[in-house]
Protein backbone atom coordinates (compact mmCIF):
# COMPACT_ATOMS: atom_id res chain seq x y z
CA UNK A 1 0.00 0.00 0.00
CA UNK A 2 0.98 3.52 -0.48
CA UNK A 3 2.83 5.29 2.40
CA UNK A 4 2.47 8.99 3.80
CA UNK A 5 2.16 10.95 0.79
CA UNK A 6 3.01 14.47 2.52
CA UNK A 7 5.60 15.60 -0.21
CA UNK A 8 3.23 15.20 -3.05
CA UNK A 9 0.08 16.77 -0.57
CA UNK A 10 2.38 19.50 0.03
CA UNK A 11 2.68 20.18 -4.06
CA UNK A 12 -1.07 19.72 -4.17
CA UNK A 13 -2.21 21.88 -1.37
CA UNK A 14 0.30 24.59 -1.69
CA UNK A 15 -1.30 26.76 -4.40
CA UNK A 16 -4.94 26.64 -2.38
CA UNK A 17 -3.01 26.63 0.96
CA UNK A 18 -1.29 29.93 0.71
CA UNK A 19 -4.50 31.67 -1.17
CA UNK A 20 -6.58 30.22 1.43
CA UNK A 21 -4.03 31.29 4.16
CA UNK A 22 -3.92 34.91 2.79
CA UNK A 23 -7.59 36.21 1.38
CA UNK A 24 -9.71 33.87 4.00
CA UNK A 25 -8.10 32.95 7.28
CA UNK A 26 -6.08 36.40 7.55
CA UNK A 27 -8.94 38.25 7.10
CA UNK A 28 -10.98 36.91 9.93
CA UNK A 29 -8.20 37.42 12.29
CA UNK A 30 -6.94 40.55 10.78
CA UNK A 31 -10.74 42.08 10.81
CA UNK A 32 -10.84 41.16 14.84
CA UNK A 33 -7.27 42.78 15.16
CA UNK A 34 -8.84 46.10 13.29
CA UNK A 35 -12.14 46.11 15.56
CA UNK A 36 -9.84 46.52 18.69
CA UNK A 37 -8.67 49.48 17.30
CA UNK A 38 -9.49 53.09 16.76
CA UNK A 39 -8.46 53.05 13.01
CA UNK A 40 -9.02 55.70 10.90
CA UNK A 41 -7.93 55.37 7.08
CA UNK A 42 -5.65 58.14 6.70
CA UNK A 43 -4.22 58.36 10.72
CA UNK A 44 -0.65 57.39 10.58
CA UNK A 45 -1.09 54.89 13.69
CA UNK A 46 -4.56 52.72 14.78
CA UNK A 47 -4.78 53.08 18.36
CA UNK A 48 -5.38 50.17 20.57
CA UNK A 49 -9.01 50.51 22.70
CA UNK A 50 -9.90 47.04 23.18
CA UNK A 51 -13.53 46.27 23.32
CA UNK A 52 -14.23 50.54 22.97
CA UNK A 53 -15.64 50.18 19.17
CA UNK A 54 -17.94 46.84 20.53
CA UNK A 55 -19.74 48.97 22.98
CA UNK A 56 -20.49 52.18 21.05
CA UNK A 57 -21.60 49.93 18.24
CA UNK A 58 -24.09 48.38 20.88
CA UNK A 59 -24.84 51.87 22.62
CA UNK A 60 -25.28 53.50 18.87
CA UNK A 61 -29.26 54.23 18.28
CA UNK A 62 -28.00 53.89 14.06
CA UNK A 63 -26.72 50.17 15.36
CA UNK A 64 -30.27 49.48 16.89
CA UNK A 65 -32.31 50.70 13.92
CA UNK A 66 -30.06 48.47 11.51
CA UNK A 67 -30.23 45.23 13.31
CA UNK A 68 -33.93 45.73 13.76
CA UNK A 69 -34.62 46.65 10.61
CA UNK A 70 -32.66 43.49 9.42
CA UNK A 71 -34.44 40.98 11.74
CA UNK A 72 -37.39 42.87 9.89
CA UNK A 73 -35.89 41.87 6.79
CA UNK A 74 -35.13 38.55 7.45
CA UNK A 75 -38.38 37.75 9.10
CA UNK A 76 -39.95 38.46 5.88
CA UNK A 77 -38.06 36.75 3.27
CA UNK A 78 -36.72 33.09 5.23
CA UNK A 79 -40.14 31.98 6.02
CA UNK A 80 -41.98 34.03 2.72
CA UNK A 81 -39.07 32.88 0.40
CA UNK A 82 -39.09 28.96 1.68
CA UNK A 83 -42.06 28.52 1.68
CA UNK A 84 -42.60 29.78 -1.86
CA UNK A 85 -39.23 27.50 -2.61
CA UNK A 86 -41.17 24.63 -1.38
CA UNK A 87 -43.98 25.20 -2.85
CA UNK A 88 -42.64 25.60 -6.05
CA UNK A 89 -40.68 22.31 -5.83
CA UNK A 90 -43.59 20.51 -4.86
CA UNK A 91 -44.78 21.69 -8.12
CA UNK A 92 -42.34 20.44 -10.55
CA UNK A 93 -42.31 17.49 -8.30
CA UNK A 94 -45.27 16.84 -9.94
CA UNK A 95 -43.95 15.86 -13.46
CA UNK A 96 -45.84 18.02 -15.06
CA UNK A 97 -45.46 18.26 -18.77
CA UNK A 98 -42.86 21.06 -19.48
CA UNK A 99 -41.36 20.22 -16.02
CA UNK A 100 -37.79 21.66 -17.38
CA UNK A 101 -39.52 24.85 -18.42
CA UNK A 102 -40.65 25.92 -15.28
CA UNK A 103 -37.44 24.59 -13.73
CA UNK A 104 -35.87 26.83 -15.55
CA UNK A 105 -38.64 29.71 -15.32
CA UNK A 106 -38.36 29.75 -11.53
CA UNK A 107 -34.66 29.57 -11.33
CA UNK A 108 -33.84 32.33 -13.87
CA UNK A 109 -33.84 35.58 -11.45
CA UNK A 110 -30.96 33.97 -9.51
CA UNK A 111 -28.63 33.64 -12.38
CA UNK A 112 -28.96 37.30 -12.42
CA UNK A 113 -26.61 40.29 -10.37
CA UNK A 114 -27.92 42.38 -7.63
CA UNK A 115 -27.34 45.21 -9.70
CA UNK A 116 -29.30 44.10 -12.75
CA UNK A 117 -32.49 43.03 -10.57
CA UNK A 118 -31.81 46.39 -8.49
CA UNK A 119 -32.03 48.81 -11.38
CA UNK A 120 -34.93 46.70 -12.85
CA UNK A 121 -36.80 46.73 -9.91
CA UNK A 122 -36.19 50.40 -9.25
CA UNK A 123 -38.53 50.87 -12.12
CA UNK A 124 -41.02 48.87 -11.47
CA UNK A 125 -41.83 50.24 -8.17
CA UNK A 126 -41.32 53.77 -9.50
CA UNK A 127 -44.77 55.58 -8.53
CA UNK A 128 -45.74 57.31 -11.55
CA UNK A 129 -43.85 55.28 -14.36
CA UNK A 130 -43.35 51.85 -12.70
CA UNK A 131 -45.19 48.35 -13.73
CA UNK A 132 -46.80 47.36 -10.42
CA UNK A 133 -48.38 51.06 -9.63
CA UNK A 134 -50.14 50.71 -13.19
CA UNK A 135 -51.65 47.43 -12.62
CA UNK A 136 -52.61 48.19 -9.32
CA UNK A 137 -54.52 51.58 -10.10
CA UNK A 138 -55.61 49.33 -13.05
CA UNK A 139 -57.26 46.94 -10.08
CA UNK A 140 -58.28 49.56 -8.00
CA UNK A 141 -60.07 51.11 -10.65
CA UNK A 142 -62.10 47.75 -11.63
CA UNK A 143 -63.22 47.45 -8.01
CA UNK A 144 -63.70 50.99 -7.81
CA UNK A 145 -66.38 50.66 -10.55
CA UNK A 146 -67.95 47.68 -8.50
CA UNK A 147 -67.89 48.81 -4.69
CA UNK A 148 -66.59 52.78 -4.85
CA UNK A 149 -66.83 52.49 -1.14
CA UNK A 150 -64.32 49.69 -0.50
CA UNK A 151 -62.26 50.48 -3.67
CA UNK A 152 -60.27 53.50 -4.21
CA UNK A 153 -60.32 55.51 -7.93
CA UNK A 154 -56.58 55.63 -8.11
CA UNK A 155 -53.63 53.58 -6.28
CA UNK A 156 -50.33 54.46 -6.38
CA UNK A 157 -48.09 54.03 -3.06
CA UNK A 158 -44.83 55.54 -3.15
CA UNK A 159 -43.29 51.26 -2.88
CA UNK A 160 -39.43 52.92 -1.91
CA UNK A 161 -40.18 56.41 -0.60
CA UNK A 162 -42.07 55.44 2.27
CA UNK A 163 -40.42 54.08 5.51
CA UNK A 164 -43.78 51.72 5.59
CA UNK A 165 -43.33 50.27 2.34
CA UNK A 166 -39.72 50.48 1.62
CA UNK A 167 -38.69 47.48 3.31
CA UNK A 168 -41.39 44.95 2.20
CA UNK A 169 -40.95 46.10 -1.01
CA UNK A 170 -37.19 45.21 -1.22
CA UNK A 171 -38.26 42.17 0.56
CA UNK A 172 -40.57 40.96 -1.98
CA UNK A 173 -38.00 41.84 -4.73
CA UNK A 174 -35.14 39.78 -2.80
CA UNK A 175 -37.72 36.42 -2.74
CA UNK A 176 -38.56 37.00 -6.36
CA UNK A 177 -34.59 36.74 -6.92
CA UNK A 178 -33.78 34.03 -4.70
CA UNK A 179 -36.84 31.93 -4.23
CA UNK A 180 -35.48 29.23 -7.42
CA UNK A 181 -32.15 28.26 -5.46
CA UNK A 182 -33.94 26.87 -2.72
CA UNK A 183 -36.07 25.80 -4.65
CA UNK A 184 -33.93 22.97 -6.60
CA UNK A 185 -32.49 22.13 -2.85
CA UNK A 186 -36.20 21.06 -2.07
CA UNK A 187 -36.75 19.90 -5.21
CA UNK A 188 -33.86 17.63 -5.17
CA UNK A 189 -34.78 16.61 -1.52
CA UNK A 190 -38.18 15.30 -2.98
CA UNK A 191 -37.24 13.32 -5.38
CA UNK A 192 -34.63 11.31 -2.90
CA UNK A 193 -38.12 10.15 -0.75
CA UNK A 194 -38.26 6.56 -1.13
CA UNK A 195 -41.10 5.93 -3.62
CA UNK A 196 -42.08 2.65 -1.76
CA UNK A 197 -43.40 5.07 0.99
CA UNK A 198 -45.74 7.59 -0.66
CA UNK A 199 -47.22 4.62 -2.60
CA UNK A 200 -47.94 2.34 0.61
CA UNK A 201 -49.60 5.69 1.87
CA UNK A 202 -51.66 6.08 -0.85
CA UNK A 203 -52.78 2.56 -1.19
CA UNK A 204 -53.97 3.19 2.74
CA UNK A 205 -56.27 5.82 0.66
CA UNK A 206 -53.95 9.48 2.36
CA UNK A 207 -54.77 12.16 0.10
CA UNK A 208 -51.92 13.92 -1.46
CA UNK A 209 -52.36 16.84 1.19
CA UNK A 210 -52.16 14.04 3.87
CA UNK A 211 -49.40 12.05 2.42
CA UNK A 212 -47.20 15.46 1.84
CA UNK A 213 -47.70 16.52 5.88
CA UNK A 214 -46.98 12.70 7.19
CA UNK A 215 -44.73 11.46 4.48
CA UNK A 216 -42.58 14.35 2.36
CA UNK A 217 -41.95 16.84 5.19
CA UNK A 218 -40.70 14.91 7.93
CA UNK A 219 -38.07 13.41 5.78
CA UNK A 220 -37.71 16.62 3.96
CA UNK A 221 -36.18 18.10 7.40
CA UNK A 222 -32.29 17.77 7.17
CA UNK A 223 -33.65 19.81 4.10
CA UNK A 224 -35.34 22.31 5.49
CA UNK A 225 -33.11 23.05 8.42
CA UNK A 226 -30.25 23.59 5.45
CA UNK A 227 -32.06 25.87 3.45
CA UNK A 228 -33.10 27.90 6.24
CA UNK A 229 -30.03 28.21 7.54
CA UNK A 230 -28.30 28.98 4.58
CA UNK A 231 -30.62 31.54 3.68
CA UNK A 232 -30.92 33.31 7.55
CA UNK A 233 -27.00 33.72 7.13
CA UNK A 234 -27.38 34.77 3.80
CA UNK A 235 -30.14 37.31 4.14
CA UNK A 236 -29.06 39.27 7.19
CA UNK A 237 -26.11 39.82 4.77
CA UNK A 238 -28.65 41.93 2.78
CA UNK A 239 -26.53 44.88 1.12
CA UNK A 240 -26.86 45.23 -2.55
CA UNK A 241 -30.17 45.60 -2.77
CA UNK A 242 -30.71 48.16 -0.15
CA UNK A 243 -27.42 49.98 -1.11
CA UNK A 244 -28.73 50.48 -5.00
CA UNK A 245 -33.10 50.57 -4.49
CA UNK A 246 -32.45 53.15 -1.17
CA UNK A 247 -29.25 54.27 0.24
CA UNK A 248 -30.63 52.93 3.57
CA UNK A 249 -33.30 55.23 3.55
CA UNK A 250 -36.38 56.87 3.64
CA UNK A 251 -35.57 57.73 7.50
CA UNK A 252 -33.34 54.75 7.83
CA UNK A 253 -36.32 52.34 7.47
CA UNK A 254 -34.15 49.91 5.32
CA UNK A 255 -31.19 50.50 6.68
CA UNK A 256 -29.10 47.48 6.98
CA UNK A 257 -26.43 45.94 9.33
CA UNK A 258 -23.82 45.17 5.99
CA UNK A 259 -24.82 48.95 4.66
CA UNK A 260 -24.10 50.43 7.46
CA UNK A 261 -21.13 49.00 8.11
CA UNK A 262 -20.35 49.97 4.57
CA UNK A 263 -21.25 53.33 5.39
CA UNK A 264 -18.86 53.54 8.14
CA UNK A 265 -16.06 51.89 6.56
CA UNK A 266 -15.98 53.16 3.14
CA UNK A 267 -18.07 56.39 3.74
CA UNK A 268 -16.44 57.87 6.91
CA UNK A 269 -12.99 55.58 6.91
CA UNK A 270 -13.79 54.66 10.54
CA UNK A 271 -12.47 50.66 9.44
CA UNK A 272 -11.85 49.88 13.42
CA UNK A 273 -15.55 50.86 14.51
CA UNK A 274 -16.87 49.07 10.99
CA UNK A 275 -15.04 46.04 11.63
CA UNK A 276 -16.47 45.82 15.18
CA UNK A 277 -19.87 46.13 13.84
CA UNK A 278 -19.16 43.23 11.33
CA UNK A 279 -18.22 40.73 14.00
CA UNK A 280 -21.44 42.00 16.28
CA UNK A 281 -23.09 40.31 12.96
CA UNK A 282 -20.76 37.59 12.71
CA UNK A 283 -21.75 36.56 16.81
CA UNK A 284 -25.21 37.17 15.94
CA UNK A 285 -25.50 34.84 13.27
CA UNK A 286 -23.83 31.93 15.27
CA UNK A 287 -26.44 32.60 17.79
CA UNK A 288 -29.14 32.38 14.70
CA UNK A 289 -27.64 29.26 13.57
CA UNK A 290 -27.52 27.10 17.06
CA UNK A 291 -30.96 28.37 17.79
CA UNK A 292 -32.10 26.78 14.58
CA UNK A 293 -30.17 23.47 14.75
CA UNK A 294 -32.01 22.77 18.38
CA UNK A 295 -35.34 23.45 17.19
CA UNK A 296 -34.89 22.03 13.52
CA UNK A 297 -32.60 19.23 13.94
CA UNK A 298 -32.70 15.59 13.31
CA UNK A 299 -33.24 14.04 16.34
CA UNK A 300 -30.84 10.94 16.34
CA UNK B 1 -65.58 6.70 -5.94
CA UNK B 2 -63.01 6.81 -3.70
CA UNK B 3 -61.87 3.40 -5.60
CA UNK B 4 -60.51 5.04 -8.67
CA UNK B 5 -57.02 4.08 -9.74
CA UNK B 6 -54.43 6.58 -10.11
CA UNK B 7 -54.92 6.74 -13.87
CA UNK B 8 -58.11 7.90 -14.24
CA UNK B 9 -57.98 10.88 -11.65
CA UNK B 10 -60.17 13.67 -12.18
CA UNK B 11 -58.37 15.47 -13.79
CA UNK B 12 -59.26 19.16 -12.87
CA UNK B 13 -56.62 19.25 -9.90
CA UNK B 14 -54.11 18.89 -12.61
CA UNK B 15 -55.29 20.97 -14.78
CA UNK B 16 -55.89 23.67 -12.03
CA UNK B 17 -52.09 22.95 -10.20
CA UNK B 18 -50.84 23.49 -13.76
CA UNK B 19 -52.64 26.79 -14.62
CA UNK B 20 -51.14 27.62 -11.32
CA UNK B 21 -47.36 26.83 -12.06
CA UNK B 22 -47.26 28.51 -15.66
CA UNK B 23 -49.24 31.74 -13.90
CA UNK B 24 -46.35 31.45 -11.54
CA UNK B 25 -44.05 31.38 -14.25
CA UNK B 26 -45.16 33.94 -15.66
CA UNK B 27 -44.98 36.05 -12.58
CA UNK B 28 -41.46 35.43 -12.17
CA UNK B 29 -40.30 36.08 -15.74
CA UNK B 30 -42.48 39.06 -16.26
CA UNK B 31 -39.41 41.54 -14.67
CA UNK B 32 -37.37 39.66 -16.88
CA UNK B 33 -39.05 40.19 -19.98
CA UNK B 34 -39.87 43.72 -19.46
CA UNK B 35 -36.17 44.48 -19.02
CA UNK B 36 -35.55 43.08 -22.22
CA UNK B 37 -38.34 44.13 -24.31
CA UNK B 38 -37.67 47.65 -23.36
CA UNK B 39 -34.15 47.32 -24.25
CA UNK B 40 -35.07 46.60 -27.55
CA UNK B 41 -37.77 49.61 -27.67
CA UNK B 42 -37.90 52.69 -29.82
CA UNK B 43 -37.77 55.61 -27.00
CA UNK B 44 -41.58 56.71 -27.83
CA UNK B 45 -42.87 52.75 -26.90
CA UNK B 46 -41.29 52.99 -23.33
CA UNK B 47 -43.20 55.31 -21.55
CA UNK B 48 -46.65 55.01 -22.82
CA UNK B 49 -49.94 54.97 -21.10
CA UNK B 50 -50.64 51.43 -21.28
CA UNK B 51 -47.03 49.14 -20.67
CA UNK B 52 -46.42 47.39 -24.01
CA UNK B 53 -44.74 44.26 -23.48
CA UNK B 54 -43.32 43.92 -26.97
CA UNK B 55 -41.75 46.54 -28.60
CA UNK B 56 -42.64 47.21 -32.68
CA UNK B 57 -40.52 47.14 -34.32
CA UNK B 58 -37.43 45.84 -32.81
CA UNK B 59 -34.95 48.36 -32.64
CA UNK B 60 -30.87 48.08 -31.55
CA UNK B 61 -31.28 51.79 -31.25
CA UNK B 62 -30.03 51.62 -27.65
CA UNK B 63 -27.61 49.09 -27.59
CA UNK B 64 -25.83 51.43 -30.19
CA UNK B 65 -26.05 54.34 -28.24
CA UNK B 66 -24.45 52.20 -25.90
CA UNK B 67 -20.88 51.37 -27.67
CA UNK B 68 -20.68 54.38 -29.47
CA UNK B 69 -21.56 57.04 -27.88
CA UNK B 70 -21.09 57.11 -23.80
CA UNK B 71 -17.87 58.00 -23.62
CA UNK B 72 -17.94 58.84 -20.24
CA UNK B 73 -19.42 55.24 -19.54
CA UNK B 74 -17.27 52.45 -20.98
CA UNK B 75 -19.89 50.08 -21.27
CA UNK B 76 -17.60 47.67 -24.34
CA UNK B 77 -14.81 47.92 -21.37
CA UNK B 78 -16.70 46.82 -18.88
CA UNK B 79 -17.82 44.23 -20.65
CA UNK B 80 -14.54 43.18 -21.54
CA UNK B 81 -13.58 43.22 -17.94
CA UNK B 82 -16.24 41.53 -16.73
CA UNK B 83 -15.69 38.87 -19.15
CA UNK B 84 -11.91 38.58 -18.93
CA UNK B 85 -12.33 38.87 -14.85
CA UNK B 86 -14.92 35.90 -14.39
CA UNK B 87 -13.56 33.58 -17.08
CA UNK B 88 -10.06 33.81 -15.33
CA UNK B 89 -11.11 32.70 -11.67
CA UNK B 90 -13.52 30.41 -13.49
CA UNK B 91 -9.96 28.59 -15.03
CA UNK B 92 -7.98 29.32 -11.94
CA UNK B 93 -10.14 28.48 -9.34
CA UNK B 94 -11.29 25.06 -10.65
CA UNK B 95 -6.93 24.27 -11.11
CA UNK B 96 -6.58 25.24 -7.67
CA UNK B 97 -9.54 24.10 -5.64
CA UNK B 98 -9.52 20.38 -7.78
CA UNK B 99 -5.45 20.10 -6.74
CA UNK B 100 -6.54 20.75 -3.12
CA UNK B 101 -9.73 18.60 -3.36
CA UNK B 102 -7.28 15.56 -4.67
CA UNK B 103 -4.98 16.04 -1.89
CA UNK B 104 -7.73 15.83 0.62
CA UNK B 105 -9.62 12.94 -1.72
CA UNK B 106 -6.93 10.85 -2.37
CA UNK B 107 -3.19 11.43 -0.79
CA UNK B 108 -2.58 10.13 2.26
CA UNK B 109 -0.50 12.34 4.93
CA UNK B 110 -0.94 13.38 8.61
CA UNK B 111 -3.98 15.42 9.96
CA UNK B 112 -5.13 15.70 6.18
CA UNK B 113 -9.15 15.59 7.96
CA UNK B 114 -8.74 18.01 10.24
CA UNK B 115 -6.98 20.48 7.95
CA UNK B 116 -10.18 19.41 5.40
CA UNK B 117 -12.70 20.72 8.41
CA UNK B 118 -10.38 23.44 8.86
CA UNK B 119 -11.13 24.71 5.10
CA UNK B 120 -14.74 23.94 5.05
CA UNK B 121 -15.71 24.98 8.61
CA UNK B 122 -14.88 28.67 6.82
CA UNK B 123 -17.88 28.15 5.01
CA UNK B 124 -19.90 29.20 7.58
CA UNK B 125 -18.28 32.40 8.01
CA UNK B 126 -20.15 35.00 6.51
CA UNK B 127 -17.95 36.37 3.42
CA UNK B 128 -19.41 40.63 3.96
CA UNK B 129 -17.69 40.51 7.31
CA UNK B 130 -14.14 40.43 6.35
CA UNK B 131 -14.63 42.68 3.47
CA UNK B 132 -12.82 45.17 5.30
CA UNK B 133 -9.84 43.21 6.46
CA UNK B 134 -9.60 41.96 2.77
CA UNK B 135 -9.48 45.46 1.32
CA UNK B 136 -6.68 46.45 3.66
CA UNK B 137 -4.88 43.55 2.70
CA UNK B 138 -5.37 43.69 -0.89
CA UNK B 139 -4.07 47.49 -0.96
CA UNK B 140 -1.25 46.31 0.83
CA UNK B 141 -0.21 44.23 -2.18
CA UNK B 142 -0.45 47.32 -3.85
CA UNK B 143 -3.70 45.43 -6.15
CA UNK B 144 -6.24 48.24 -5.48
CA UNK B 145 -7.86 49.57 -9.17
CA UNK B 146 -6.12 45.93 -10.68
CA UNK B 147 -6.90 42.72 -12.37
CA UNK B 148 -5.11 40.83 -9.46
CA UNK B 149 -7.48 42.50 -7.20
CA UNK B 150 -10.59 41.51 -8.84
CA UNK B 151 -9.30 37.98 -9.48
CA UNK B 152 -7.16 36.96 -7.01
CA UNK B 153 -8.91 36.94 -3.38
CA UNK B 154 -11.89 35.18 -5.09
CA UNK B 155 -10.07 32.28 -5.60
CA UNK B 156 -9.28 30.59 -2.37
CA UNK B 157 -13.47 29.71 -1.35
CA UNK B 158 -13.90 26.53 0.67
CA UNK B 159 -16.99 25.40 -1.66
CA UNK B 160 -15.34 24.56 -4.73
CA UNK B 161 -12.90 21.70 -2.22
CA UNK B 162 -15.86 20.69 -0.65
CA UNK B 163 -17.74 20.29 -3.97
CA UNK B 164 -15.02 18.15 -5.78
CA UNK B 165 -13.77 16.43 -2.89
CA UNK B 166 -17.21 14.65 -2.68
CA UNK B 167 -16.78 14.17 -6.02
CA UNK B 168 -14.03 12.66 -5.94
CA UNK B 169 -14.84 10.27 -3.28
CA UNK B 170 -17.33 9.07 -5.03
CA UNK B 171 -14.83 7.62 -7.73
CA UNK B 172 -13.57 4.13 -7.52
CA UNK B 173 -10.44 3.59 -5.80
CA UNK B 174 -9.41 0.72 -8.32
CA UNK B 175 -9.30 2.70 -11.28
CA UNK B 176 -6.31 5.06 -9.62
CA UNK B 177 -4.95 1.51 -8.13
CA UNK B 178 -4.55 0.60 -11.26
CA UNK B 179 -2.95 3.18 -12.58
CA UNK B 180 -0.72 3.46 -9.73
CA UNK B 181 0.71 -0.56 -10.14
CA UNK B 182 1.58 0.83 -13.61
CA UNK B 183 3.98 3.40 -12.03
CA UNK B 184 1.86 6.33 -12.35
CA UNK B 185 2.43 9.46 -10.14
CA UNK B 186 -0.06 10.54 -8.14
CA UNK B 187 0.28 14.34 -10.71
CA UNK B 188 -0.61 11.74 -14.01
CA UNK B 189 -3.62 10.17 -12.06
CA UNK B 190 -4.95 13.47 -11.19
CA UNK B 191 -4.14 14.70 -14.64
CA UNK B 192 -5.33 11.41 -16.55
CA UNK B 193 -7.62 9.76 -14.18
CA UNK B 194 -9.62 11.96 -12.07
CA UNK B 195 -9.89 14.62 -13.77
CA UNK B 196 -11.51 12.89 -16.70
CA UNK B 197 -13.79 10.81 -14.70
CA UNK B 198 -15.13 14.24 -12.73
CA UNK B 199 -16.26 16.15 -15.51
CA UNK B 200 -19.88 16.47 -14.45
CA UNK B 201 -18.57 18.36 -11.20
CA UNK B 202 -16.10 20.17 -12.46
CA UNK B 203 -18.92 21.19 -15.30
CA UNK B 204 -20.79 22.28 -12.71
CA UNK B 205 -18.58 24.29 -10.19
CA UNK B 206 -17.08 25.70 -13.17
CA UNK B 207 -20.81 27.12 -14.29
CA UNK B 208 -21.63 28.55 -10.66
CA UNK B 209 -18.18 29.95 -10.31
CA UNK B 210 -18.60 32.04 -13.42
CA UNK B 211 -21.82 32.90 -12.57
CA UNK B 212 -20.61 33.95 -9.13
CA UNK B 213 -17.39 36.00 -10.41
CA UNK B 214 -19.75 38.15 -13.18
CA UNK B 215 -22.69 39.07 -11.46
CA UNK B 216 -20.11 39.79 -7.92
CA UNK B 217 -21.03 43.59 -6.65
CA UNK B 218 -19.51 44.03 -3.42
CA UNK B 219 -15.53 43.62 -3.99
CA UNK B 220 -15.23 45.17 -7.17
CA UNK B 221 -17.38 48.27 -5.69
CA UNK B 222 -14.76 48.57 -3.09
CA UNK B 223 -11.95 47.34 -4.60
CA UNK B 224 -12.26 49.75 -8.11
CA UNK B 225 -12.71 53.45 -8.26
CA UNK B 226 -10.88 54.15 -11.86
CA UNK B 227 -13.84 53.49 -14.02
CA UNK B 228 -12.00 51.81 -16.55
CA UNK B 229 -11.58 49.16 -14.16
CA UNK B 230 -15.33 48.50 -12.92
CA UNK B 231 -17.05 45.68 -14.10
CA UNK B 232 -20.82 45.56 -15.56
CA UNK B 233 -22.84 45.44 -12.55
CA UNK B 234 -21.10 47.95 -10.61
CA UNK B 235 -21.19 49.96 -13.92
CA UNK B 236 -25.05 49.51 -14.29
CA UNK B 237 -25.44 51.04 -10.64
CA UNK B 238 -23.06 54.49 -11.91
CA UNK B 239 -25.19 54.60 -15.04
CA UNK B 240 -28.12 54.55 -13.85
CA UNK B 241 -27.40 57.14 -11.38
CA UNK B 242 -26.42 59.31 -14.04
CA UNK B 243 -29.40 58.81 -16.62
CA UNK B 244 -32.39 57.78 -13.96
CA UNK B 245 -34.40 58.37 -16.65
CA UNK B 246 -32.66 56.66 -19.24
CA UNK B 247 -35.08 53.71 -19.41
CA UNK B 248 -34.00 52.40 -22.68
CA UNK B 249 -30.37 52.91 -22.17
CA UNK B 250 -30.57 51.55 -18.47
CA UNK B 251 -32.57 48.46 -19.57
CA UNK B 252 -29.89 47.62 -22.50
CA UNK B 253 -26.69 47.73 -19.82
CA UNK B 254 -28.65 45.20 -18.06
CA UNK B 255 -29.52 43.20 -20.59
CA UNK B 256 -26.03 43.47 -21.57
CA UNK B 257 -24.71 42.12 -18.18
CA UNK B 258 -27.68 39.35 -17.76
CA UNK B 259 -27.16 37.74 -21.11
CA UNK B 260 -24.33 35.83 -20.47
CA UNK B 261 -24.72 34.48 -17.22
CA UNK B 262 -28.78 33.64 -18.46
CA UNK B 263 -27.05 31.99 -21.60
CA UNK B 264 -24.77 29.70 -19.87
CA UNK B 265 -27.52 28.98 -17.77
CA UNK B 266 -29.68 27.48 -20.30
CA UNK B 267 -26.65 25.72 -21.79
CA UNK B 268 -26.03 23.80 -18.41
CA UNK B 269 -29.38 24.03 -16.70
CA UNK B 270 -29.05 20.47 -16.21
CA UNK B 271 -25.42 20.74 -14.73
CA UNK B 272 -26.70 23.63 -12.65
CA UNK B 273 -29.86 21.57 -11.14
CA UNK B 274 -27.37 18.52 -11.04
CA UNK B 275 -25.10 20.36 -9.19
CA UNK B 276 -26.71 21.80 -6.60
CA UNK B 277 -28.56 18.45 -5.99
CA UNK B 278 -25.45 17.73 -4.95
CA UNK B 279 -24.51 20.09 -2.81
CA UNK B 280 -27.94 20.22 -1.08
CA UNK B 281 -28.47 16.69 -0.25
CA UNK B 282 -24.53 15.72 0.96
CA UNK B 283 -25.12 18.06 3.81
Amino acid sequence: MRKNQWRVAVMFLAPYGILFGIFILLPVLYGFFISLHKWHILAPRPEFIGLRNYKLALADDLFRIAFVRTLFFVAMVVPVGNALSLLLAVGLNQNYRGTTFYKVAFYMPVVMSVAVIAILWTWIYSAEFGLLNYYLSQAAAFGHNLAPSVFPATLKPQWLNSPATAMPAIALMSIWWGAGGNMLIYFAGLKNIPRELLEAAEMDGATPWRRFWTVSWPLLRPTTLFCLVMSVIASFQVFGQTYILTGGGPYYSTLTIILYMYQQGFGLYQLGYASAVGYLLFAALLVFTLIQFKLLAVKQ
Amino acid sequence: MKCKGRKTRPPFRHVAAQGVMFLAAMILLAPIIWMFSTSLKPDEQILTATPRWLPNPVSFVHFNRLFTQAEDFPVARWLFNSAFISSTVTVLALSITSMAAYAFSRLRFKGRDVLFIAVISTMMIPSQITLIPSFLIVQKLGWFNSYQGLIVPGLAGAFGVFLLRQFFLGIPVELEEAAYIDGASPAVIYWKVILPLAKPALAALAIFTFIGAWNDFVWPLIITNDISMRTLPVGIMIFQGRYVTEYGATMATAAICSIPTIIAFLIFQRRITEGIAMTGLKQ
